[in-house]
């Protein structure tokens, strides 16, 4: 190997190492706790029935890390809009990490606020996170009862019931 | 007077045909929790036979009342299941035929319709001769383990469905 060979080499196996130390710091892969469809669906019908009882039609949105929907339910009982609505709810509940009603009160007055340009923001109160300690796993979304405060309790029974197993 | 007799009776027979089309249509449809039922049956049974997938379970104008994405399941199968049943739904069929269909005739004009899609996996909730619904199922190694799945949903409500 010739001198100009072995300083490239070496230059390139320096740079490896410091390479290959700075991608592994990096490259530990992310654990996570996720939504099992089982988890949601018992969230999701809790909801509905807490509102039911109360004498609520509603519809109701789980949705996962990513925003994806986990568990959709239409209850047909309720207006045709809950669905979608349940849906926006718990998106902006999920990408804000709290609850919606919250972003609701955050643009009040700003009818130009950034967030209405983006696809299924909504300013309505009635969607929680998912919690697990101070990660947003998911979040739930609930729309049909008479104000989004009602809705936002169902939504609530829905975490409380699987509080046990979020974590 | 003959003449005005037949226009009588002609008017007659509009009317009873009018009131016959103005009665409203008596319809059986999904509630919430059978939907939820059927949905979650078809996606423990094929979680035991150890095939991760999901389900939608459709109403009568192809309205999803449950879609449900399994665990583990590729980021496809929700949209793929939904894709599924609103063939079957549409077509009053197994998915599978449409999928028959289009072997036979590649450029069949329902191919270029929105959510059709030529795969086993899906079949129509009936109620009687009457389609309701649809359930379809995504992820299992094979539309026909997809669709027994979807048939074992169906089954667990069979009695409610009528």
């Amino acid at each position: 190997m010739s001198h100009f060979a072995k300083r490239i080499a070496g230059v390139s196996l320096g740079a490896a190492v410091l390479c290959g130390v700075s991608v592994q710091a990096d490259a530990q892969l992310l654990t996570h706790k996720d939504l099992s469809v089982e988890i949601a669906t018992q969230m999701a019908l809790t909801a509905i029935d807490a509102c039911k009882a109360q004498g609520y039609n509603v519809s109701a949105h789980v949705l996962g890390r990513e925003g994806q929907v986990v568990v959709a339910m239409r209850n047909p009982a309720a207006g045709f809009a809950t669905f979608e609505n349940s849906m926006k709810k718990a998106y902006t509940a999920r990408t804000t990490r709290a609850p919606s009603g919250r972003f609701a009160d955050a643009v009040k007055g700003n009818p130009n606020a950034g967030q209405f340009f983006l696809t299924n923001f909504v300013a309505a109160q009635g969607a929680l996170p998912i919690m697990v300690g101070n990660d947003t796993i998911g979040a739930i979304g609930i729309s049909g009862a008479p104000g989004g405060d009602k809705d936002e309790a169902c939504a609530k029974a829905g975490i409380d019931k699987v509080a046990a197993q979020l974590r | 007077m003959k003449k005005i007799a037949i226009i009588a009776g002609l008017s007659l027979a509009g009317m009873l045909a009018g009131s016959a089309n103005a009665q409203l249509i008596a319809h059986k449809d999904l509630s919430l929790p059978t939907a939820v039922t059927i949905a979650q049956t078809a996606v423990q049974t094929c979680k035991a036979q150890g095939y991760l997938v999901s389900a939608n379970v459709l109403g009568r104008s192809g309205e999803v009342i449950v879609a449900m994405r399994g665990d583990d399941t590729g980021p496809h199968t929700l949209e793929n299941s939904f894709k599924k049943a609103w063939t079957a739904r549409a077509t009053r069929a197994p998915s599978v035929n449409f999928a028959n269909t289009l072997k036979q005739n590649p450029t069949a004009g329902a191919r270029s319709l929105s959510n059709m899609v030529p795969a086993q996996g899906a079949l129509p909730i009936m109620v009687g001769e009457d389609v309701i619904g649809a359930i379809g199922v995504s992820g299992a190694p094979g539309g026909d383990k997809d669709e027994a799945c979807a048939k074992a949903g169906i089954d667990k409500v069979a009695a409610e469905l009528r």
